[in-house]
């Protein structure tokens, strides 16, 4: 008896287990989440306006039925995960759609890629890489959205998303695959104003002004404490030294040329720019930790008066300032965005950053609450969603007046959208001190890499020789052989 | 049949196990095996493609560049987490004081509890030459230059393996202890009567009595040799990559980075194959079955 009890206890346990194990979690709301007409097709987003600005400021009408919406996304949202929640009531107050946000701590990409692998249902997903674009084009998992995009009145709209702007978005068939969520901007040196002006330096504009200038930061002791402790000019690896390789006329990744793949950094002129950058590392100018910098250890140094010039993006221009001034309103730390250095020609290179961008997924089961979505967010409600936050929490609003809460302060009134192309909605307070300067000079100069197939492995080896002769490992001239070399023998490049 | 029988219930209770095993161990595996046969999209169709995963992994310099890396640095650390905890095992037990060596052991042990994460942020900072107190000494000590030893290739390999051997020493070290401690204690004395020195007693004792336990501690090491990973993501950087990026960052590399899944699992596979030879291998060397 006494055995049998045992035997078919266990059977049930192991019985429960398997069955746990097992069993997947129905979604019990598929009548719920059947999809309601799609606006694109029918009625526009913003039907109530009369023209085109009125269209793209006013909000998406609510919708007939309750519709749901699954979002996988890096920097939409709350800045905690309580906030996310009710980021998700202030989606669902504004459209009537029931969002759900994932923002996974870390690793976003590799949960990207996890979730599409595993047969995971999103309507959104948020990219920031425009190579991660095509290859999932290649991998047969985003939607053409063109009939979506030609037809809206809001997205078609070139006052909500310049016309041209779109290129970046086409597959190689010239269809239309994402839809933007921010303006993305670009990356150039970034100095300190105030030390600029300490040391009664004018803002430099050739190879030796710059270098003139990293000197009397490490040397001339801007920081007023006494102490040799500053640096003139830090980098996380080669992130972002467009701004001074422009001086060669160096392009970063590929450049065609003549319909070969060439790289410019692989090239003999290359070889002075290293030798510079040298230069700087030997006289303890260049913060020695650039190789193992991320770019988060390159903040802190400009943050806390140890670097004169860091490399950056021209939206932090405004978050150093603003950083800086909620921590101390009487500080003198001025950051300033500076031109990069002009060619030859004359002509200034910089870099734009990918855009950041939603795909809609083939595998999606509300494409029409996600396409929705995808119009209220560049609408005028949507844009202050993603740029203020709440109301209530990060905002509120007496009229057409906005209050910024203690909350929204800290947020730097970005929830996902510190910059919108929407030239219709105008920022409530204005940009952060600095930024203007910093996406005109953009504006002017920034143009997109070329990244092809292939340059993943390319940029380890570029990587690797451009950081020993920059750090003075190895002579300049046999790096940029050698890397010269490597490249053309894996055929990376063509020439 | 009788034995079924008799003992139904003891098997009945292996099912859960078994089970987990299918579903959560050799199910990822089959399904690994099959991707690495196939033109793997993340969506749409997957045509098998034969071998030509593994044709294309065989013919990619990186991956052959990585074999070396993985067998030199696993090799080094194979055999320095290995020597190192046994020296520090066998010098312990000669201490006569019993606080201090609790205390050295537990000191020893606290590394291991630390993720690679956590580790490898200590040192990036330790190493550092701006503020890092190994060059520190260095500057003030030694009056030397300060050193970028985490951006120098020379260096790189050495201090993945003498950073993994910091890491795991205190852990080895301990089961070197237990097995230290489980020595019959009347071989000492028959050896002390015989008139054995300490030094005779650990040579003689000691260390044939340890055997076992050597070879169980070599044949584990040797499972994890190819398959380190966290340590190499967390410390390389661009100038030292070409000589740390071992078969796990390949496979990480060429699966998660460029969504390349056959490829990657092709790696996966012969990396799997790999070690299945290499344990092979020791067993036979260490004649692990008289264990």
């Amino acid at each position: 008896m006494k055995k049998l009890l045992l035997t078919m206890s266990t059977v049930a346990v192991a019985g429960t287990m398997i069955l746990t194990g097992c069993g997947s979690e129905s979604n019990g709301n598929d009548a719920a989440n059947a999809p309601a007409n799609s606006q694109t097709d029918n009625a526009p987003a913003n039907a109530g306006g009369g023209n085109a600005a009125d269209a793209a400021n006013a909000p998406t009408n609510a919708p007939a039925a309750e519709m749901k919406l699954r979002i996988l996304d890096a920097n939409v949202g709350g800045k905690t995960p309580e906030e996310n929640t009710k980021f998700e009531a202030e989606i669902k107050r504004l459209t009537g759609i029931d969002a759900k946000m994932e923002k996974p701590a870390s690793d976003y990409d590799q949960k990207v890629l996890t979730a599409l692998g595993s047969g995971e249902k999103y309507d959104l997903i948020e990219l920031s890489d425009l190579g991660q674009l095509a290859t999932f084009v290649d991998q047969g998992v985003v939607t053409d959205l063109t009939d979506f995009v030609t037809k809206s009145k809001v997205l078609s709209d070139p006052t909500v998303v310049p016309t041209s702007e779109w290129d970046q978005l086409k597959d190689k068939d010239g269809k239309i695959v994402a839809v933007f969520s921010k303006f993305q901007g670009g990356t150039m040196p970034i100095v300190r104003k105030d030390w600029l002006d300490k040391l009664g330096l004018q803002e430099p504009k050739t190879l030796d002004d710059y270098y003139n200038v990293l000197k009397a930061f490490k040397e001339k002791d801007p920081d007023g404490d006494g102490k040799n402790d500053t640096y003139g000019l830090s980098t996380s690896d080669l992130y972002d030294i467009q701004g001074f390789m422009s001086a060669a006329g160096l392009k970063y990744r590929y450049v065609m040329k003549d319909g070969k793949r060439t790289i410019p950094y692989a090239s003999e002129a290359a070889i002075p720019m290293y030798q510079w950058f040298a230069k700087l590392v030997k006289e303890g100018i260049m913060d020695p930790n650039f190789v193992t910098n991320d770019t988060g250890k390159m903040r802190n140094l400009f943050l806390t008066d140890r670097v004169g010039m860091v490399t950056y993006w021209d939206a932090w221009v405004g978050m150093f300032n603003n950083m800086k001034q909620q921590e101390d309103p009487s500080t003198k730390f001025q950051a300033e965005a500076l031109d990069g250095i002009p060619g030859a020609d004359g002509t200034v290179m910089l870099r734009r950053g990918d855009p950041d961008f939603w795909i809609v997924p083939v595998n999606a089961e509300h494409p029409d609450a996600a396409k929705k979505f995808l119009e209220f967010w560049h609408t005028e409600p949507g844009i202050t969603l993603g740029s203020l936050g709440i109301e209530g929490e990060d905002y509120t609003k007496s009229g057409d007046a906005y209050t910024l809460t203690d909350t929204g302060k800290d947020h730097s009134s970005d929830h996902g959208v510190p910059f919108w192309y929407n030239e219709n909605v105008k920022p409530p307070f204005g940009k952060l001190p600095g930024v203007q300067a910093a996406q005109d000079i953009v504006k002017q100069h920034a143009t997109l890499e070329l990244s092809l197939p292939g340059w993943d492995d390319a940029e380890k080896i570029v990587k690797n020789y451009a950081l020993k002769a920059m750090s003075g490992q190895m002579d300049a001239a046999e790096a940029v052989k050698k890397m010269h070399d490597e490249l053309l023998g894996k055929k990376l490049i063509d020439e | 049949m009788k034995v079924l029988k008799r003992y139904g219930a003891l098997y009945v209770m292996m099912v859960p196990v078994i089970a987990y095993f299918l579903v959560f161990a050799y199910y990822p595996l089959v399904k690994g095996l099959q991707t690495s046969f196939q033109d793997y999209r993340l969506m749409g169709d997957r045509p098998y493609v034969g071998f030509a995963n593994y044709s294309a992994v065989m013919h990619d310099s990186m991956f052959w560049d990585a074999m070396v890396n993985t067998l030199v640095i696993g090799g080094g650390i194979l055999l320095f987490t290995f020597a190192a905890p046994l020296i520090i095992a066998l010098s312990l037990n000669e201490v006569l004081r019993t606080w201090y060596k609790k205390l050295a052991q537990m000191v020893l042990y606290v590394p291991h509890l630390l993720s690679w994460v956590v580790v490898g942020g200590i040192w990036i900072f330790m190493l550092s030459p701006d503020s890092g107190l190994v060059n520190m000494i260095l500057v003030h000590v030694f009056h030397r230059a300060p050193f970028n030893f985490l951006a120098d290739s020379t260096w790189a390999r050495w201090i993945m393996i003498w950073l993994a051997t910091w890491k795991e020493m205190g852990y080895t070290c301990i089961l070197f202890l237990a097995g230290i401690v489980s020595i019959n204690p009347s071989l000492y004395e028959a050896a002390r009567i015989d008139g054995a020195t300490r030094w005779q007693q650990l040579i003689r004792v000691t260390l044939p009595q340890l055997g076992n336990t050597m070879k169980v501690v070599f044949l584990l090491n040797t499972l994890g040799i190819l398959r380190i990973f966290d340590e190499v993501f967390v410390l390389r950087n661009p100038t030292i990559a070409t000589k740390v990026d071992v078969l796990m960052m390949y496979t990480f590399q060429k699966g998660i980075l460029d969504i390349k899944l056959g490829p990657a699992s092709a790696a996966s596979f012969f990396v799997l194959l790999l070690t299945l030879a290499l344990t092979l291998v020791v067993r036979r060397v260490t004649r692990f079955d008289e264990v």
